[in-house]
């Protein structure tokens, strides 16, 4: 029983304009638009996350039909019911977590991001935002903008989103005043001309109503924008957005055949040819690319989001961790960074564990970690402070004992963001971008104590390959415990060693 | 020219992104393969994830012995054809002690042929990681699973430790005793597994195509009688109908529905125009609220 697609033995088993409608909803999707909702309580997320499904979505007719005979007095579908499993999730107790929700509108894939708006999740909002293409931020009218949306364009700032809609939520409670979105529209611009978002609008709508969600409202004739449907429309996916300098990040080594050795990655950024010089930040060697694989045939190109194999002419026995990029754009091989993190973990910073610093596909051990100043988001006020705790935004100095090859978040997103993972628990403490990194950080001396390969060899690695995985990962081990007793500790590579 | 990057392709390289990094990261993953569709999708990516090597973890299957045994034959098949390292698990303690479909509850059956077959097979073999094909959209419990999903030591879910996962990154490190399950299809709806399908041209377990089957009706659900083992209850008659499944489980709990949907575009078609969310077909679920939640927690996948 073979899977044939696209034959015409569908017709014999439905009505033509039934396959028709099928081959409508079999064709692939032009891209994922991924959205974050934020707001407090009460703004009415829930009604409008419902209302855009209600629009927008291909919702089985009878849901349609139970909701329109459940409404009210007044005859008005209350859409936020298509939101049910939240009552499931309020009873689990993890409300506090982002969801995620997946529907299709017209000629793309949406992704719904939902995440708690209030002071004490900021963590979560963070995390979910992190994901998200496009940020709608619920206001409610009668309240206008208040400290906590200054506080979440804050937060979409520093995870990367680029574009936020601000949603001028329940209209007709306010008599759809025009001088009334205006003053908020306002507040808003102030607000967000503090960041670098590439767009940045408010609109007017009513969730319950449907207001400008879908369609245009007749109660606004004085706003002549798009309705929020367009605007998340429009929006490009993230793949397309990312920076253009091409960059790699080897996951793992493949083999096949006697001769084949490849590196599997996904494109982080930019695109690839075959012919292309490639370059290794780490081990300062370049190649050029010999071919580009995947199970579906040779391709002549990988651009950015493709998940490929590279194979070059000259082996350059890289590893995970390398990042290829072109000769004349390179990587920052750091050893020094200056992060903004957003702290995740349940307890406050402490600097006796171990850390490790995880980039696109390296993972490396901090020798140190020195908290400058916490960011207060409602003010953008910097405090100096040494330590950190749960939801705090901070900005560090990071030391590592051994170079990663990474770009500041702002050229490329993909390349400068990391998370902190504590070594021993494995837990995730925290996200960072990167603001700035260097080779060698000023402060840092010659007294670190250094642990060379040969040291290595003679023990802990004996028997193994300097190239060997298995050989980096022992040296990491090493170094974190040294690390943990409070040495500083930087790690000598031999020659060529990736 | 730009080559259209569709959402499908998107999906498949995110897939395909996870199953390296976990690869990578875990010292001895394994990839739960429960022979539906989901299953198909999953394994196929697998592949695509590894190409040209095979991918580098067996296949394992917890059979409960009370699979169809079209699922069997494919699933035997399926590992002959790709080469693959193919385990089978079954809890023979629980077998030996007769806990069966038919006479257990489903909850208890479930708990002690899946859930304590998986842990066992997953101890057995020190797997520190398993990949699932469970999907974010199949249900409200699953909506806010990560994608590296941790379980403490005796493999329990715990919802309020699971790890933040931001941007790409994926944080694969162990605790002490800490195992994972990893989702690479977390992104993807049941359409998009449809389609999928559709689109790799992939063979199927033929139990999703309808087709004339000796079934009984139980409890308002029609049940496929695959052999002899369930005991016919007073007037209860084998009538010939033409049904198909929408899920695949163990046959005494797992309920078809009367369909035409003879090849894999009719069954697309009924699917995506269909009423009810898809799990209904696994009478497990209905056994008590909740239910999924709690199977969650005590380790079931
Ligand atoms: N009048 C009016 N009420 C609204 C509107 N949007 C939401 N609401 C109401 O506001 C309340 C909170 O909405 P809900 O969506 O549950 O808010 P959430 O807590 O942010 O998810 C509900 O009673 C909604 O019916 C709107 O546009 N106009």
């Amino acid at each position: 029983m073979a899977a044939g697609a696209g034959t015409g033995q569908a017709g014999m088993t439905m009505a033509s304009d039934e396959a028709r409608a099928l081959a409508a909803t079999l064709r692939d999707l032009d891209g994922i638009v991924r959205i974050l909702t934020c707001g407090s309580v009460d703004d009415g997320k829930s009604t409008l996350i419902g209302r855009l499904l209600w629009e927008a979505s291909d919702l089985p007719e009878d849901t349609r039909q139970g909701l329109i005979r459940q409404a009210g007095p007044d005859g008005i579908p209350d859409v936020s019911l298509l939101l049910d499993g939240l009552v499931a999730e309020r009873e689990q107790g993890i409300t506090i977590d982002i969801a995620w929700r997946y529907f299709d509108a017209g000629r793309r894939r949406f992704v719904v991001i939902d995440s708690p708006g209030h002071e004490q999740y900021t963590r979560n909002m963070a995390s979910g935002a992190s994901h998200a293409d496009i940020a709608i931020m619920l206001v409610d009218a009668r309240h206008g903008v208040k400290r906590q949306t200054r506080r979440h364009a804050a937060i979409l700032d520093l995870v990367g989103v680029k574009r936020v809609v601000v949603a001028v939520n329940k209209m007709d409670l306010i008599d759809w005043s025009q001088s009334r979105f205006e003053e908020i529209a306002a507040d808003f611009a102030t607000i967000t001309e503090r960041f670098a978002f590439e767009e940045a609008v408010a609109l007017p709508v009513s969730a319950k109503l449907g207001d400008n969600v879908a369609g245009r409202s007749a109660h606004t004739p004085w706003y002549a924008g798009e309705t929020l449907l367009e605007i998340i429309d429009r929006a490009p996916s993230r793949i397309i957005e990312s920076g253009s300098a091409f960059r790699f990040p080897v996951q793992t080594v493949l083999r096949g055949g006697t001769d084949f050795r490849g590196l599997a990655g996904t494109v982080a950024s930019g695109v690839v040819r075959v012919g292309d010089p490639v370059f290794d930040g780490l081990s300062r060697r370049q190649a050029n690319v010999r071919r580009i694989a995947t199970m579906d045939g040779d391709l002549e190109q990988a651009s950015a989001g493709q998940a490929v194999v590279v194979q070059l002419d000259t082996d350059l026995d890289v590893a995970r961790g390398a990042v290829l990029s072109s000769p004349d754009a390179v990587p920052v091989v750091a050893r020094a960074i200056e992060a903004r993190l957003v702290w995740l973990a349940d307890s406050p910073l402490d600097a006796s564990h171990g850390l490790l610093l995880r980039t696109a596909t390296d993972l490396v051990p901090l020798s140190s970690i020195a908290i400058r100043a916490r960011l207060d988001l409602e003010t953008l006020q910097e405090t100096a402070v040494s330590s950190c705790s749960t939801n705090d935004i901070v900005i560090a100095d990071l030391s590592l004992a051994q170079a990663v090859a990474v770009d500041r978040f702002a050229d490329n997103r993909e390349m400068g963001a990391f998370v902190l993972v504590d070594a021993l628990t494995g837990a995730t403490l925290a996200g960072g971008v990167i603001v700035t990194a260097a080779a060698r950080s000023a402060s840092e001396g010659n007294d670190a104590f250094v642990l060379t390969n040969e040291m290595l060899a003679r023990g802990v690695c004996a028997g193994l390959a300097s190239s060997d995985p298995e050989f980096r990962r022992r040296a990491q081990e090493v170094a974190i415990i040294l690390r943990a007793a409070g040495v500083t500790v930087a790690r000598d590579k031999g020659p060529g060693e990736s | 020219m730009t080559r259209v990057f569709s959402h499908l392709d998107a999906l498949e390289a995110e897939s395909i992104h996870i199953f390296r990094e976990a690869a990578a990261q875990f010292r001895k993953p394994v990839l739960l393969y429960s022979i539906g569709k989901d299953s198909t999708v999953l394994l196929h990516l697998a592949r695509k994830a590894f190409y040209p090597q095979k991918p580098p973890f067996p296949l394992l299957h917890v059979d409960t012995t009370w699979k169809f045994r079209d699922m069997i034959a494919f699933r035997d098949k399926t590992a002959r054809e790709l080469g693959l390292e193919l385990l089978i698990h079954t809890n023979t303690a629980g077998a030996e002690k007769g806990v069966d479909p038919v006479r257990f509850a489903p909850s208890l059956y479930t708990d002690v042929m899946k859930t304590q077959a998986l842990k066992q097979a997953l101890d057995l073999h020190g797997f520190d990681a398993a990949f699932g094909g469970a999907r974010r959209d199949e249900e409200a419990s699953r909506a806010k699973e990560r994608v590296f999903s941790f379980r403490s030591p005796g493999h329990r879910w715990e919802p309020r430790k699971q790890r933040p996962e931001m941007w790409r990154l994926l944080n694969g490190r162990l605790g002490t005793g800490e195992s994972a399950r990893v989702f690479p299809l977390s992104n993807w709806t049941e359409r998009d597994v449809w389609r999928y399908l559709l689109r790799e041209k992939l063979d199927v377990v033929p139990l999703y195509f309808a087709a004339d089957r000796p079934t009984i009706t139980r409890g308002g659900q029609i049940l496929v009688l695959d052999d002899d083992r369930l005991p016919l209850a007073e007037g209860e008659t084998v009538v010939t109908r033409r049904v198909r499944f929408r899920t695949l489980g163990c046959w005494p709990l797992t309920a078809a529905i009367e369909s035409d949907a003879a090849d894999i575009e009719s069954v697309v078609a009924e699917t995506l125009s269909a009423r009810t969310s898809e799990r209904q077909g696994r009478l497990i679920d209905h056994d008590q609220t909740g239910a999924m939640e709690r199977k969650k927690q005590e380790g079931y996948f």
